[in-house]
């Protein structure tokens, strides 16, 4: 799936999962960037991702993403 | 919590466990680098177990069994608990799940390695380092840095100013009072349990001011251990601010793993994962139940605010932000105070006798010697709230008293504080609390 495609939807699943309209997500944002992105929502946010590509990610994936595109090339690795 | 010359044997034995098994994790593959891991954690563990917990279980055991009219006879050991064990035993699992995770190489140099467990500014109470901060720093060329030096031995002045001049000072009158709690009213133990947590804040905060500078001046960087935890507007936020060396550690090791295996079951594994994680974070401290409720309370208000989050957002919405901040400060650092009643408790019993008797039962508030006690408390606690509040609204940093662009103001912050210390510290040989874990 096209990079930007994702990253898209990812927007939308964050807003939802975290409640929050004002996310706009980048390829560079990080936990740090987006507001009540802590390791509690994580795993929420994990398993949103998981539920709508119907994938699942290992323990290493999920602790060792370090931006959104990190994410969305395991995302996309995972599809192809 | 005494350095007996003996126990450096234990240093140099799980040294050598861990240093031996990095290796063969990085070596072999499959299910032999999980074998290696297990063994280097189980034997890492095993020490910390005799040392700090065997007496903990044994007793509890022996209790179980009286009531289950069970025939129970296995002595409790009689051998005092290696000072820092906690801290470098954590140190230690680090590395090896680091290296087991491909995020670490392990180390082949067995004296840079030993020196990742005992570098001595850290040894005793942390911050609790990962080998990826610290590993590379020992192959690095120090040479004299004036920054570094001048840096760290401001800290290190800092430290002391919050461990020798406000700690101790609480501490005098916390001890008075929290050791003989059963003579004293609510008001009197109100009031020691506030200091109490001005107390440890300023003791071990104080302490990892001194052990950042100290490898500071050395050149080395540690990480940050507090990051002025009091402002926090709740209990989460808190342990993103407090010992944040060993929060980040449960995190990494213990609660990470919980809910990423349990995360089928939704919302309830972020909840249990919290509450395992807690707990298990109360018994680090020390072993005994106070300790464990202490960490459970914390888990409970951490779960309840991952649980509320929706809700108490819409309903803060139409409330002035202001208002917002300051009420959750208010009633975060309360909450904080009342979880410290089982930290610095004996027993359990104690505990609860002491939060009843602060509800219910009012009186003249004790004074301790004479008012100097009190009236230094305040001078020196003012002057760290201020400090405090300067660097946490970060528009007012450049009027932070030992920062300050102005070299005369400067020089005047530092013969201040050297003199305050002189003056006003407290020498009596008192330990750092942490010391103890």
């Amino acid at each position: 799936m096209e990079k930007s495609e994702v990253l898209k939807q990812l927007n939308e699943i964050f807003i939802d999962e975290l409640d929050n309209d004002r996310i706009v997500l980048k390829y560079e944002t990080t936990a740090n960037d987006v507001e009540d992105w802590d390791s509690l929502n994580h795993i929420q946010l994990v398993v949103a991702i998981e539920k709508k590509y119907k994938i699942r990610f290992s323990t290493q994936e999920i602790q060792g993403w370090k931006n959104i595109e990190e994410l969305i090339d395991s995302i996309n690795a995972k599809l192809s | 919590m005494l350095f007996v010359p003996i126990y450096i044997l234990i240093l140099l034995v799980t040294i050598l466990i861990d240093y031996v098994a990095a290796i063969y994790i990085e070596k072999t593959e499959g299910h032999k680098r999980k074998f290696y891991l297990v063994i280097s954690i189980i034997s890492t563990c095993v020490v910390l177990f005799i040392f700090k917990y065997f007496n903990f279980f044994n007793d509890n055991i022996r209790l179980l069994a009286e009531v289950a009219h069970w025939n129970y006879s296995v002595q409790s050991l009689k051998i005092l608990l290696p000072i820092g064990l906690s801290f470098h035993t954590f140190q230690s699992l680090s590395y090896v799940i680091e290296v087991y995770r491909g995020n670490q190489k392990a180390e082949k140099h067995f004296g840079i390695y030993a020196l990742y467990v005992m570098f001595y500014p850290q040894l005793v109470a942390g911050p609790i380092e990962r080998p990826q901060n610290m590993l590379h720093q020992f192959y690095e060329k120090h040479n004299f840095n004036y920054d570094d030096v001048t840096y760290g031995l401001k800290r290190m002045l800092w430290g002391y100013f919050k461990k020798v001049v406000i700690a101790d000072r609480l501490a005098i009158y916390v001890n008075a009072v929290y050791n003989n709690s059963s003579h004293h009213n609510g008001t009197t133990l109100f009031v020691a349990t506030l200091f109490f947590a001005l107390q440890i804040y300023c003791d071990f905060s104080g302490y990892s001011d001194i052990a950042i500078g100290s490898a500071r001046v050395m050149g080395f960087k540690l990480m940050t251990n507090f990051n002025r935890p009091f402002f926090s507007k709740n209990i989460s936020e808190l342990w993103r601010r407090w010992h944040i060396s060993l929060s980040t550690w449960f995190n990494d090791y213990l609660f990470t793993p919980i809910v990423v295996a349990l995360r089928s079951w939704g919302k309830l594994a972020v909840v249990f994962a919290v509450l395992v994680t807690f707990a298990v974070s109360g018994l680090w401290h020390g072993a005994g139940w106070p300790y464990v409720v202490y960490g459970l309370l914390h888990g409970i208000a951490v779960a309840y605010e991952f649980l509320t989050k929706k809700i108490r957002k819409k309903i803060f919405k139409n409330l002035p932000e202001l208002v917002v901040k300051v009420t959750s400060t208010f009633l975060t650092f309360t909450f904080i105070c009342f979880t410290y009643i089982f930290f610095r408790a004996a027993t359990f019993t104690q505990a609860t006798s002491i939060v009843h008797k602060i509800l219910f039962d009012h009186g003249k508030l004790f004074i301790a010697e004479n008012n100097w006690l009190m009236i230094y408390a305040s001078v020196f606690l003012s002057i760290l709230f201020i400090s405090d509040f300067i660097e946490e609204y970060g528009s007012l940093k450049s009027l932070a008293f030992y920062n300050n662009k102005n070299l005369f103001i400067r020089h005047l912050s530092y013969c201040s504080l050297v003199i305050i210390i002189l003056l006003f510290g407290v020498f009596d040989k008192n330990q750092f609390i942490y010391f103890q874990f």
